[in-house]
């Protein structure tokens, strides 16, 4: 409730001083949408962020969660694409969703209505199993699913999620056919491979450390280009020799045709937000998989991922 | 054990001050909004949980404890003071309370009511506290073809126990089947029944449907001038007089028992667990001629039961995901709320959170005693408040608290929308129940059955490999047979029917 009225006052004051000069970008406070449910890992992580960049920003600026959950994370990207492009309206952007929702389906936003402002995660990909599969290694699995086709299961968070596509991709690279089983959250995908209702589990790397430290499950890779520190035995799937990159971004974007002084201003607070050395111990308490990159690396990262999708789409259709 | 540690690590949380703060707040709202005649527990709970929103789960979910403890007991004070059940589970109150009042002993039959809710609602707390973890360990073990089968358990038990008209209990739950169909299909990702709407693509919230179902027909009745309680013989009256509790005791064990019993079983809710008491504690009385006309044994049976009856419900819908009836169904949607997912994972992850509720569950019963024991006659006023200013007070608190969950205005008017449907059902005598315990089982049922048979390659034979699978088989041949089952029972009951007057009272709820 709070934060609803805390926007409408924003709106409010927007109206007010939507002609000002931006030479002291922030002189207002900042929205920031997240398309997902507060309490959410997107939102606690946005919560845990905001300080950051707030204090970078300098001047007493502050920022102000708006939850725009629903729909996947369309209702909040459309609200964000549809926000006015003055600086003060900055929203958190999810791959795969963001890329992939306008290819599944008609949407109102597309990648060029946003404008990327930073990265701030990347959360690999990876395929774990239980130890008593007797599988430590992609080649391993692999061969297993030729031996035993169909047999080998892999649950993930969902149709079209980036558990989803990773497996796609790797069925592709590997010539090797498995079974998809959606499950509708994180949980459920982890009791039903430690529960061996199915064979292995297609989850982000962080949230497998864990189990795999415990010893309940085995890591065979992270889609990563290079290894995560947070996982730093786990080998990637380029090492073992599958050129498979997937995983999940979560970064800030903004409505296209944002002033350069608001983005060059916002991107340099992010950057020294995600260097400070008291945001890097809250990550690590949360597992977060920090990768910063600037509004330029961003935009050429989700280019290139778009086109990965794109290519998939064509091939293989993940809704039909 | 295990369980003791978690229950201890759990108690300093429980006891900071916002948890107590919020317990004592939601036990007096409760006893408030139960002897308000026509708003429920269900419907006291959907209004605060958008309001709790911002608080933390422990604080918001010691506070639905208050509610929904306070509100078995607030049932009672009209029942016995006016003859009018506050809540539908104050029914069988009526029939020893009110004749009490009518004898000159409100007083006592007001304390006789507090002790037997406070004593009702602990045990069942405790027997939470002790059944639920380990359900959670062997919830673990469900694979999709259990679920499946668990989910149709619930179905099952819904259509054949809820309603006194099976056509309508039927049309409700059918509601319930299509609204959970509502939104992007989790298995193939292809959207259903969304009209191209972007705000239905991820289906209909279940707190949007339940504060619509349970908060608007009671405002809009409020707003009408219903439930105008004529509150001319609105007294305490009665001197305080010796009793001898001690004759009480054999009394809770049996109504307790049953009232646990009740809660486990879905779709069975605390109006069953009274009536069964009360009729129970007929049956085994050596006089029971003088049940109905002030017997205090007949007060006490009902009104521990519909206690035991509140945290009994809470086990199966903590531990598998599965609500009992519509207040489980509520609690559940505030645990979604708060980002809290019911199963057996939930014991693990949030074992703080969810060993803390379980603990406020036990710490309101007592607080519901201290409370009313000095608060009686405070809540015997709350009788007085003109229901026009009632109305119009939960129209905004719901509008309000549904924005604030997805600043979502889209699912305020559905709300409003879901209000009139409401209030049409609750018109037409459709139950709401249904609906709403549909909504949850009904995608549970789909997607387990899809989801196991993309694991067994479609092969049907794997819905009948696990011992899980074949016990909820098993429950659901009973419960189907059960109808057939009381018929043969009443059938021979019939004979004897001349000889035990009164017995219509228990048919007729």
């Amino acid at each position: 409730m709070k934060k609803s009225l805390k926007f409408i006052g924003t709106l409010t004051l927007s109206a007010m001083t939507a002609t000002a000069a931006l030479a002291d970008y922030p002189e207002r406070p900042i929205t920031m949408i997240v398309a997902y449910s507060a309490g959410g890992g997107t939102d606690v992580a946005a919560r845990t962020l905001i300080p950051f960049i707030e204090k970078y920003l300098g001047d007493g600026a502050t920022i102000t969660v708006l939850n725009r959950p629903g729909a996947g994370g369309e209702i909040g990207f459309t609200a964000l694409s549809q926000a006015k492009p003055d600086g003060y309206t900055i929203g958190f952007i999810n791959t795969p969703n963001l890329l992939s929702i306008p290819i599944q389906r008609q949407t109102r936003y597309s990648l060029e209505t946003l404008e990327p402002v930073a990265n701030i995660i990347y959360d690999p990909g990876a395929f774990s199993v239980r130890p008593d599969a007797n599988i430590t290694n992609l080649e391993e699995l692999v061969a297993y699913a030729k031996e035993h086709p169909g047999e080998v299961t892999y649950g993930t968070t969902g149709i079209g999620s980036d558990d989803h596509l990773a497996a796609l991709a790797f069925e592709r690279a590997a010539g090797v056919q498995f079974e998809h089983i959606p499950f509708s959250g994180n949980a459920d995908v982890r009791a039903a491979v430690l529960g061996g209702h199915v064979f292995m589990a297609s989850m982000n790397v962080s949230e497998t450390v864990q189990d795999a430290e415990n010893g309940d499950l085995v890591i065979l890779g992270q889609m990563a280009e290079k290894r995560w520190d947070g996982a730093p035995d786990v080998p990637t799937f380029q090492e073992q020799g599958y050129d498979v990159i997937m995983g999940s971004d979560r970064g800030i974007g903004a409505p296209a045709g944002i002033p350069d002084e608001a983005l060059s201003a916002l991107t340099a607070a992010i950057e020294k937000a995600v260097a400070d050395p008291e945001f890097r111990a809250a990550a690590k308490k949360q597992d977060l998989a920090l990768s910063f990159q600037d509004s330029k690396a961003f935009r050429a990262h989700l280019e290139a991922v778009n086109q990965s999708l794109e290519t998939l789409w064509k091939e293989q259709p993940w809704v039909k | 054990m295990e369980v003791f540690d978690s229950i201890l690590a759990a108690l300093p949380a429980v006891l900071s001050p916002s948890v107590i703060a919020a317990m004592v707040f939601g036990t007096i709202v409760g006893i408030a909004v139960g002897a308000l005649p026509g708003l429920s527990a269900t419907m006291g709970i959907a209004v605060l949980i958008p309001l709790t929103f911002a608080m933390s789960p422990l604080v918001a979910l010691g506070m639905i404890a208050g509610i929904y403890n306070g509100a078995m007991y607030g049932g009672s004070i009209p029942a016995i003071l006016l003859r009018i059940p506050g809540t539908p589970a104050g029914i069988a109150t009526v029939f020893d309370g009110h004749e009490m009042a009518r004898q000159g002993r409100a007083r006592l039959a007001l304390n006789i009511s507090l002790v037997s809710s406070s004593i009702g609602s602990a045990v069942s707390a405790v027997a939470l506290l002790l059944l639920a973890p380990p359900l959670a360990t062997i919830a673990l073990k469900f694979g999709p073809a259990d679920y499946f089968w668990l989910a149709l358990f619930g179905l099952t038990t819904i259509s054949v126990l809820l309603s006194k008209n099976p056509a309508k209990g039927f049309l409700s739950a059918c509601f319930g089947l299509v609204l959970g169909m509502v939104g992007i299909d989790s298995l193939t990702g292809t959207e259903r029944f969304t009209f191209g709407q972007l705000d239905l693509l991820s289906g209909i919230d279940i707190i949007v449907l339940l504060t619509g179902l349970y908060a608007i027909p009671p405002a809009i009745d409020l707003l009408l001038g219903r439930n105008v309680v004529k509150t001319g013989s609105l007294s305490v009256t009665g001197e305080k007089e010796a009793f001898a509790w001690s004759s009480l005791v054999p009394v809770w064990i049996r109504s307790s028992a049953i009232g646990l019993f009740v809660g486990l079983i879905p779709a069975l809710g605390g109006n069953i667990a009274a009536l069964l008491a009360w009729n129970g504690q007929r049956r085994f009385s050596k006089n029971p001629k003088n049940y109905g006309n002030g017997e205090p044994d007949g007060l006490a049976a009902p009104e521990c039961a519909n206690n035991a009856d509140t945290a009994a419900t809470l086990i199966p819908a903590l531990t598998l995901g599965v609500p009992g009836n519509a207040v489980a169904a509520v609690i559940l949607g505030a645990l979604l709320v708060h980002g809290l997912r019911p199963g057996p994972e939930l014991f693990r992850d949030n074992a703080e959170t969810v060993f803390g509720f379980m603990l406020t569950m036990l710490f309101t019963s007592g607080l519901m005693f201290v409370i009313g024991r000095f608060g009686a006659r405070a809540f015997v006023n709350v009788l007085r408040v003109p229901p026009r200013l009632l109305g119009p007070m939960i129209l905004a608190l719901t509008t309000v608290g549904i924005y604030a969950v997805h600043n979502s205005i889209f699912e305020v008017w559905m709300m409003l929308g879901f209000g009139l449907i409401g209030y049409g059902m609750e018109k037409l005598d459709i139950p709401t129940a249904p609906a709403v315990l549909a909504v949850i089982l009904g995608p549970m049922a789909e997607e387990s059955f899809r989801r196991a048979l993309l694991l067994s390659r479609g092969d049907a034979t794997y819905f009948l490999t696990s011992p899980i699978s074949w016990v909820l088989i098993v429950l659901i041949l009973v419960t189907l047979l059960s109808p057939l089952w009381t018929r043969i029972l009443s059938a021979g009951k019939a004979k004897n029917a001349a000889k035990t007057a009164g017995q219509g009272r228990a048919d007729a709820a």
